[in-house]
């Protein structure tokens, strides 16, 4: 039985040698068909793995409380974010493991070499933590630093390349605004740019008491920024944080808030949502495609039983049995089904890469992806190949023979 | 020649659903094992419907056939594709090989569909082969062959599956007189050493001669039936 198997795949296999054109036909739309299948399916991976690790850059198991004041959409007078605010926050909310206060406005900042007007932010040392940014060379200022009003800074990339070029710059003193000097004591690696375009690495940060002292804080922080255990008590801590932010700013059940709660997460979750949906498109627009190439495979194979009716009618004459016609037909579909979705698998494989490669994806296509498409070519192939095969097993012999 | 008859039929009628008349019509004869005989009439007689029901490829609308004994009026197409390669061995006038396979492969067809092991199957063709002075032919393709070769080819493959009936339908009728000659002393020899009953629809005269009985259809009605000369072995 199992030669005899092997045997009916030998004549199939012969029979497609024999027959270049046609074989080369049919492979082909299976083969486009599962090779976009693969492509589609690395593109949404890769796609949807950039966009949610652009969001994780910001930190995810963050919620931002951000001020109303001087915002030209809120309605009414806003108080500013304060100190009091952070330390209710760290008292009261039970699922918030950090609170860093962080404002950042515009100021020229000089070394001996240049002057780059750039961005500045007063904070806590916990910012970096909570922002999940570790640190190139040097490290980030303390409590104690904060206390004492240190006059020290921690830069980015963008900023060492902006006023020291080449040189090392920690050790080295900055002067921020008109006249604050600064050392710096550490640089933070490197984070790229956003999806936005914004140089992550443009930044300068210093103590937010020394912020105070020399720039001032009329109008409070811009932000709060809340750290969560984990993703799932995002929610949780935001439910928490409204609460409190009313008590302490005094807001009566009657005033709305007068301040921001955003969450990137939130953002993160629809990014992924949206890739999702992106995903999901293009392995549908794939799966017609791999239907299509099934529907061609149909197309030939009908042809290929017109061409071959007579051929048909004489293995009938000889006394093959319709069961034995059938299975001819079906093994040429299957040895063309299979064959076309190996060559399918080889182009999905290479334009995946390609595109990785453009794009500085790691090539994301499992072995699991790979001969499930494989499987399904195949099975797309054979089912659609049984359609000719049984009107070839069931031509009557005569008419069959008759026909030129 | 012997005894028993291998081919019998009884008032077997055959329509065709856009047809008036019957293409054949009560027709009942009987054929000896080892018999040669020609079927002969005019174009549209029904010669060729009713060696298409003599060789099981179709079955009668009325009537019985037996053959070898045994009732083949009503198979399945299952059957019947079974009675054909156990039974029956076809020779046509246009040859009918598969055109991309070799000679070989044409020959150890009917062996390769009753299930004979690829060794043997080999063995026997190359035999035929031999016996039909093609052995330096055998990878070759149809349509390398001359039509006296394919002939030849054809009848190999015809008798590979040990058939007792063999159908010929116009066996000569493409071909040139001297290799339709050829082709007919070959049917005669293979009908000498095979003991089998060989039964050709021919319009031609000489042809005829070699048969025992000549069987004359017009219209479907078998009109005369009478003995040919029976051929020196």
């Amino acid at each position: 039985m199992r030669r005899a198997r092997s045997e009916i795949v030998g004549r199939a296999v012969r029979s497609a040698v024999r027959n270049p054109g046609r074989t080369v036909l049919t492979m082909l739309g299976l083969a486009i068909g599962v090779g976009a299948f693969l492509a589609m399916v690395s593109f949404g991976t890769g796609a949807r793995g950039s966009v949610v690790e652009q969001f994780e850059l910001l930190g995810t198991r963050v919620v931002y409380i951000r001020t109303n004041v001087n915002r030209h959409d809120f309605q009414g007078i806003a108080k500013p974010l304060t100190d009091a605010d952070a330390e209710a926050l760290r008292r009261d909310a039970m699922t918030v493991e950090r609170v860093v206060p962080r404002i950042t406005e515009a100021y020229n900042v000089k070394s001996d070499y240049a002057t780059f007007p750039t961005k500045v932010t007063g904070t806590t040392p916990e910012f970096v933590d909570v922002r999940e940014w570790p640190m190139l060379m040097g490290g980030m200022f303390d409590d104690t630093d904060v206390q004492q009003r240190a006059k020290v800074a921690v830069i980015g990339t963008t900023i060492v390349r902006r006023l020291f070029g080449a040189s090392d710059p920690v050790g080295r003193t900055i002067t921020i605004g008109a006249n604050l000097p600064c050392r710096i004591i550490g640089v933070l690696v490197s984070k790229g740019e956003q999806t936005t375009g914004e140089d992550m690495d443009e930044i300068v940060l210093i103590p937010e008491t020394t912020y105070e002292a020399f720039f001032g804080m009329p109008i409070g922080y811009h932000e709060l920024i809340l750290q969560v255990p984990h993703l799932g008590l995002l929610e949780t801590a935001m439910a928490e944080a409204v609460p409190i932010m009313r008590r302490t700013h005094r807001l009566s059940d009657n005033e709305k808030d007068d301040f921001r709660v955003v969450s990137p997460a939130q953002a993160v979750r629809l990014a992924r949502f949206v890739a999702n949906i992106f995903t999901g498109l293009l392995v549908g627009i794939a799966t017609v495609s791999l239907l299509v190439g099934g529907i061609g495979v149909m197309n030939i194979q009908l042809v290929s039983v017109a061409e071959r009716t007579q051929e048909i009618g004489i293995r009938s004459a000889i006394g093959a049995s319709p069961r034995q016609i059938l299975v001819q037909f079906l093994a040429e579909a299957v040895v063309l089904s299979f064959t076309g979705s190996v060559a399918g698998v080889a182009l999905g494989w290479l334009a995946s890469s390609l595109v990785a490669r453009a794009m500085a994806w790691s090539p994301n296509l499992s072995l699991l992806t790979i001969v499930g498409a494989a499987a399904f070519g195949t099975s797309v192939g054979v089912a659609f190949g049984y359609l000719p095969a049984r009107r070839a097993a069931q031509l009557e012999p005569i008419e069959a023979l008759r026909h030129e | 020649m012997s005894g028993f008859s291998i081919v019998e039929t009884q008032g077997i009628r055959k329509e065709f659903p856009n047809m008036t008349a019957p293409v054949i019509d009560d027709v009942s004869l009987t054929i000896d094992a080892g018999e040669i005989v020609a079927l002969m009439g005019p174009s549209g007689s029904g010669k060729s419907t009713l060696l298409n029901i003599l060789g099981c490829l179709d079955g009668p609308t009325a009537g019985t056939y037996s053959l070898g004994g045994r009732d083949v009026s009503t198979l399945s197409a299952r059957e019947r594709a079974w009675v054909r390669l156990h039974y029956i061995g076809f020779i046509f006038q246009s040859f009918h090989l598969i055109s991309d396979h070799t000679v070989l492969e044409n020959v150890t067809l009917p062996l390769y569909y009753a299930g004979v092991d690829r060794h043997e199957r080999e063995l026997r063709a190359r035999e035929l082969i031999e016996r039909v002075g093609l052995s330096h032919r055998l990878s070759h393709r149809p349509s390398q062959l001359s039509g006296g070769e394919k002939q030849r080819v054809a009848i190999a493959r015809a008798v590979s599956g040990q058939p007792r009936l063999l159908l010929a339908d116009e066996p000569t009728g493409a071909l040139d007189t001297r290799t339709g000659n050829e082709v007919m002393d070959l049917l005669l020899e293979i009908h000498q050493t095979r003991s089998l009953t060989l039964i050709i629809v021919t319009h031609d005269p000489e042809v005829a001669e070699f048969c025992h009985r000549k069987i004359f259809l017009r219209d479907g009605k078998i009109t005369t039936a009478r003995n040919g000369h029976a051929p020196s072995a």
